[in-house]
C-alpha cells in the first residue's frame, strides 16, 4: 500500500486524538489522550474542563504521534480534522490547531464529519496487521456512542442514506444512566458490560421499544423502566430508595446489568440485521464507543455470519473516539477533492445524513 | 532564548481580536485589530497571513509567538491559544503566554497616568470578572458592585452600556494599547529566558459552572497509543 499520508486530528468530545494514517487504511500512529478519569467525579463531561484539557494535551499528543510513526510534518500529505458534530469548545481546539499546522506547513486541510469517522474506523489496519478486504458495498453502518445512535446505508464511499436513529437518548447515555442507578459510576458502558458478563440468572426482562417497522430506536422508556426495576430491587433487598445509600447484592447488580444490556443489544441487533437484509447489504460496519460492548459485538456478528454478511467491527480502541478514524475518512475526502479554507469553523450539530422519506 | 526574529502577538480574549508584530526588543512594529465578536477562529489565520505579507515578514522569520491567556471569552481564548501553539510548534519557536488582564491594566495606566486601576470584564451573560494588579482575577457575581478603594478607577472592557461611561472610555484606551503592552511583557520574558512550556500553556479561567472544581492541568488524563496495541486475531 502506498497512498497519501494524513495527519488526522480529533477533539470533538473528551478525547484528544492525533493519528498518522496511510492511504485511509494503515495506521502508523494513533495517540489518544483520554479525559475519562477527569470527568468521572462530575459523572459527565464539563465542556469548559474538556476544552482546557484538549489545549493542555494537543501538543504532546502530536509529538507522540509523529515520533511513533517516525515521520515529520514534511512527510505528511494533508491534515484532516473533525469539524463537527461535538462540543463547540472542544472542536475549536482541534480545528484551530489543525488549521494552523496546515497553514504553516502548506498542506491541504480536509474537514471530516466525526460520525463518518466512526463508520470509516472499519477500514483501518493496525501497524503490522495483515492486509484484509475493505468493507464491501452496499453496507449498513450502525454507529452507537454516548452522543449518537443511528443506522446508515452506504452504496459507495462518502455516500450515506439515513435509515433510522434514536428519537431521544443515545444508547451510551442510557448506559451511563443505568450505570449510575446500579452504583457502577461513570462511564456506565464498560462497567455494565463487565457486570452483565458475571450474571448467573437471566430472568429479569427489560422492555424493548420496537417503534414499529421503522429503523428508529428509543431509549428513554427503557431508562424509566430501569429506574422502576432498580427501585423495586432495592425495596426487595430492604435498601433505601437513594442509590447512594447502600448497594444492591452483587448478583442482583449483575442480573440487572445483563437485563438492561440485553434489551439494548436486542433492539440494535434486530434493526441492524433487518436493515441489512432489506437493502441486500454485503457488509455491516459497527462503530462508536458502544460498539466496544462485547455482547453487542457477539450478537450482531453471529447473526451476520448466519446470513453470509461480512461483519466489520473495529477493535475497541478504534470504536471509541480517535484520530485514526478521522484519517480513514479524511483520505476518502482528500481523494474526492474536499478541502477547507483557513476560515473553517466548528459545526457542533453537523449531521451526517438527514432523515429522508423512503 | 529568543532567536532575535520578530514576535508575533495574538490576543483573542476580548471581542476585539488583536494581532501584532513586534521587534525582539518588544517595540510595536504593526498591529491589526478587528471586531471578532465570538467568532475569532474564522479570520485569525487569514489576518495573520496578511499582516506578515504587509510587513514583508516570512513565517519562518518569526522569533517567537506571544498569546493572551485571558481572562476573557472562553471561545476566543481557545482559538487564540490553539493557533499560537500550532504556530510555535510548526516554526519551532518559543511561546509566551501573557495575561491579558494585566496587559490591559498596563495599557490603561499608560493612557490614564497615575492612579490605581481595577479592570472589569464580562464573564458569561450576567457575571463580571475583576482584575487588580498583583492579585488573582476573581468573579464578581451579577448584581454585585466592585468594592473600590478610595482613588481606584474602573477600567471596563467589553462592558459598554453595562458600566459607567468613563470606565468604558478608559477600557477603550486599554484595548487600543493592548498590543504594545503585551509585546513589552513578552519581550521582557523572552529576554529573561522565561518562555512558557508549549504543552502546558492553558488559558486563565475564572468561571466554571457552580460546584465544578478546576482540575490541575495534568490531572485525569491518560495517553495511549504511543505503541499501538495489536488487533486481536
Ligand atoms: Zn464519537
Amino acid at each position: 500500500m502506498s497512498g497519501p499520508l494524513l495527519l488526522a486530528v480529533e477533539s470533538s468530545c473528551d478525547e484528544t486524538g492525533i493519528a498518522l494514517v496511510e492511504d485511509g487504511r494503515r495506521i502508523h500512529a494513533n495517540v489518544v489522550a483520554s479525559q475519562v478519569a477527569l470527568h468521572a467525579p462530575t459523572g459527565g463531561i464539563v465542556p469548559e474542563v474538556a476544552a482546557r484539557a484538549h489545549l493542555r494535551w494537543i501538543v504532546p499528543v502530536l509529538d507522540e504521534a509523529l515520533a511513533t510513526a517516525g515521520v515529520s510534518m514534511r512527510d505528511v500529505d494533508g491534515v484532516a480534522v473533525t469539524y463537527g458534530p461535538g462540543l463547540a469548545g472542544s472542536l475549536l481546539v482541534g480545528i484551530n490547531f489543525a488549521k494552523t499546522l496546515a497553514f504553516a506547513h502548506r498542506k491541504p486541510l480536509v474537514p471530516v464529519n466525526h460520525l463518518e469517522g466512526h463508520v470509516y474506523a472499519g477500514w483501518l489496519l493496525d501497524p503490522g496487521e495483515d492486509e484484509r478486504e475493505a468493507p464491501p458495498f452496499p453496507l449498513v453502518a450502525l454507529v452507537v456512542s454516548g452522543g449518537h445512535t443511528f443506522l446508515v446505508e452506504m452504496r459507495d464511499h462518502l455516500d450515506y442514506r439515513y435509515l433510522g436513529g434514536t428519537v431521544d437518548d443515545a444508547a451510551g447515555e442510557a448506559f451511563d444512566k443505568v450505570g449510575r442507578l446500579l452504583g457502577l459510576g461513570y462511564p456506565g458502558g464498560p462497567a455494565i458490560s463487565r457486570e452483565a458478563a458475571r450474571a448467573t440468572a437471566h430472568d429479569r426482562v427489560f422492555p424493548r421499544a420496537w417503534l414499529g417497522e421503522s429503523y428508529d430506536v428509543s431509549f428513554s422508556g427503557l431508562k424509566t423502566a430501569a429506574r422502576r426495576i432498580v427501585a423495586q430491587a432495592r425495596e426487595d433487598e430492604g435498601l433505601p430508595a437513594d442509590e447512594r445509600e447502600g448497594a444492591l447484592a452483587e448478583a442482583t447488580v449483575a442480573e440487572l446489568a445483563w437485563g438492561f444490556q440485553d434489551s439494548v443489544v436486542d433492539v440494535l441487533a434486530a434493526k441492524t440485521i433487518r436493515a441489512a437484509e432489506e437493502i441486500g447489504a454485503r457488509g455491516i460496519v459497527l462503530g462508536g464507543g458502544v460498539a466496544a460492548n462485547s455482547a453487542l459485538r457477539a450478537r450482531i456478528s453471529g447473526e451476520a455470519a448466519a446470513r453470509g454478511i461480512a461483519m466489520v467491527i473495529p477493535r475497541p480502541g478504534l470504536c471509541t473516539d480517535n484520530g485514526a478514524m478521522i484519517g480513514a475518512a479524511g483520505a476518502r475526502r482528500l481523494a474526492a477533492g474536499v478541502r477547507a479554507g483557513l476560515d473553517l469553523d466548528a459545526r457542533p450539530s453537523l449531521p451526517l445524513a438527514r432523515p429522508t422519506s423512503r | 532564548m529568543t532567536t532575535g526574529g520578530p514576535i508575533l502577538l495574538i490576543d483573542t480574549a476580548t471581542t476585539r481580536a488583536v494581532i501584532a508584530l513586534g521587534g525582539a526588543d518588544g517595540s510595536l512594529r504593526a498591529e491589526r485589530g478587528w471586531t471578532a465578536g465570538y467568532r475569532h477562529g474564522e479570520e485569525l489565520l487569514e489576518r495573520i497571513e496578511r499582516l506578515l505579507a504587509d510587513e514583508g515578514v516570512a513565517l519562518a522569520d518569526l522569533g517567537a509567538v506571544a498569546v493572551g491567556t485571558g481572562p476573557g471569552a472562553f471561545t476566543g481564548l481557545r482559538v487564540g491559544i490553539a493557533t499560537a501553539k500550532g504556530l510555535a510548534h510548526a516554526l519551532s519557536v518559543p511561546i509566551v503566554g501573557v495575561a491579558t488582564g494585566a496587559a490591559l491594566l498596563d495599557a490603561a495606566a499608560s493612557a490614564a497616568g497615575t492612579g490605581a486601576l481595577v479592570l472589569v470584564q464580562p464573564a458569561g451573560p450576567n457575571d463580571r470578572v475583576l482584575v487588580r494588579r498583583g492579585e488573582a482575577a476573581r468573579i464578581l457575581p451579577g448584581g454585585t458592585d466592585p468594592d473600590l478603594a478610595p482613588g481606584e478607577r474602573l477600567v471596563a472592557v467589553d462592558l459598554a452600556g453595562r458600566s459607567p461611561e468613563d470606565a468604558a472610555a478608559l477600557g477603550g484606551l486599554a484595548v487600543d494599547g493592548l498590543a504594545a503592552a503585551m509585546l513589552a511583557t513578552a519581550a521582557r520574558r523572552l529576554a529573561a529566558g522565561d518562555a512558557d512550556d508549549l504543552a502546558r500553556l492553558v488559558p486563565e479561567y475564572v468561571t466554571l459552572p457552580r460546584g465544578v472544581r478546576m482540575p490541575q492541568p495534568d490531572e485525569g488524563v491518560e495517553v495511549s497509543g504511543a505503541t499501538p496495541e495489536r488487533a486481536k486475531p
